[in-house]
């Protein structure tokens, strides 16, 4: 408190002293009725080049399984929901494995998808803590829809049913 | 004091919101008489030009955008053509990268009208009631006014080779030679002039430009990949087989939308991505 009182009283013999006082005000009110904000999202850091002018950027290793196998696997999965989607309601009737195929990978998709964009948007040079929660709370998340839905298949109607129940009401 | 300011404010209010850009030049204030054409013609077509300034010996200074006017009836048709006349005639303190004007440098590359493109490849529109805005080129480090900082652009560029790596002499001791077939590949490639309108126009780019190679760089990494005379084939499909290098790209297209080469940098990350699950 007395630190508070003191650091408040110093700016104050200060700044009636300053010859820039107005000045200062100025700004003060100018910054006070700009029309765009000051603060920003994750402003841009200052440049910073690794090595010389003359030194390639370095070449990461080579990782397939977040590379060119990842990017397959989820071209596989996208796809392959476009006829799971469609078989159950096109068919007219409810098989259960199919139910389950459908689910895995709907999570799975989805799971893809969110990934992508914490890695686009959190990257972990920058921000490594938030990074890292968004990456454990998808996780959680991802996990909390699998259950959720392993629940409803082996408990209740399942998404088909569901869906056709709610496209019928 | 106070009646004056209000005296001004009504008078401000009361002046044409829009007036003929022909009586421009007869109001007597620092700003047109700064930036206006100082030779224009009989019966000029004036368009004003908002030009982003910063200079980096005032670096305190937040950018600014600069506006001047230009007869266009005296002015040559490609805006590089009025940047210079505006550099010749108006300002000599504006800054642009500029050689060859007929877009094979690609040095003149900026943002016109929200648009990266080249400079001397972008007519003027001659509508001039509406202004033409230019910025550097976006999500870059800005070196003075219209100068980007393309160090790490240059720097990915060496990261992927860009140059034929074949150590198997031929036969008859002569050039590396190709069927007609295998060079019809590299049409729409061997173009790229690597002006950095299409990396600095894709938004994966601007978010992880450390670490995503950006779709120019790619082009010319897949112009290397399918060479037919190129033996590193493997390597070369090696070194994008990351998270990071290729896959942030996420097909948005921006890169083919504002090739001024009319190249498609999209379709040859596509055909990357193939190459490298294949």
């Amino acid at each position: 408190m007395a630190s508070f009182a003191r650091s408040s009283l110093l700016r104050q013999s200060l700044a009636t002293r300053s010859p820039f006082m107005r000045q200062n005000v100025g700004v003060s009110q100018a910054v006070a009725f700009h029309a765009s904000a000051r603060k920003q999202i994750l402003p841009p850091q200052p440049q910073s080049i690794e090595g010389t002018m003359n030194d390639p950027v370095p070449v990461p290793s080579p990782s397939p399984m977040h590379g060119s196998y990842h990017w397959t696997f989820e071209r596989a999965v996208a796809v392959g929901l476009i006829p799971l989607s469609i078989a159950p309601f096109a068919a007219g009737s409810l098989n259960p494995v199919m139910d389950a195929v459908l689910c895995t990978l709907l999570v799975a998709h989805s799971h893809i998808g969110f990934e992508a964009a914490i890695v686009d948007y959190f990257r972990p040079q920058r921000v490594p803590k938030t990074y890292s929660l968004c990456q454990w709370l998808l996780r959680a998340f991802t996990l909390t829809t699998a259950v959720g839905l392993y629940e409803f298949e082996t408990n209740d109607v399942g998404v088909t049913e569901a869906l056709r129940r709610i496209w019928n009401a | 004091m106070a009646s004056l300011r209000t005296t001004s404010r009504l008078f401000a209010a009361s002046r044409p919101l829009f007036r003929p850009a022909a009586f421009a030049r007869s109001y007597a204030t620092v700003e047109a008489t700064k930036n206006v054409d100082p030779i224009p013609s009989e019966n000029p077509s004036m368009k004003t030009f908002k030009v982003y300034r910063w200079n980096p010996d005032t670096p305190s200074e937040k950018p600014t955008m600069e506006s001047y006017q230009l007869d266009l009836k005296k002015t040559g048709p490609m805006m590089l053509d009025a940047l210079i006349r505006i550099k010749n005639e108006i300002d000599p303190t504006l800054t642009f990268r500029r050689s060859c004007r007929e877009g094979i440098c690609g040095s003149c590359a900026m943002n016109i009208d929200g648009v990266n493109t080249l400079a001397c490849l972008c007519r003027i529109p001659t509508d001039t009631a509406s202004e033409s805005r230019i910025y550097p080129l976006p999500h870059t480090y800005v070196v003075k006014d219209l100068v980007p900082d393309l160090t790490l652009f240059y720097k990915q560029y060496k990261s992927i080779k860009p140059y034929l790596q074949n150590d198997t002499p031929t036969a008859d001791g002569l050039e590396n030679r190709q069927s007609p077939e295998d060079r019809k590949k590299l049409d729409g490639l061997y173009e790229c002039i690597l002006c950095a309108c299409c990396s600095t126009s894709c938004p994966s780019y601007w978010w992880n430009s450390e670490e995503y190679l950006g779709p120019a760089i790619l082009l010319q990494s897949y112009r290397w990949l399918i060479d037919s005379r190129d033996e590193k084939t493997a390597e070369r499909k090696a070194a994008l087989d990351n998270s990071m290098s290729v896959y942030r790209c996420h097909t948005i297209l921006n890169c083919t939308r504002t090739c001024p080469k009319g190249l498609n940098p999209g379709r040859a990350i596509a055909e990357t991505k193939k190459i490298l699950a294949a």
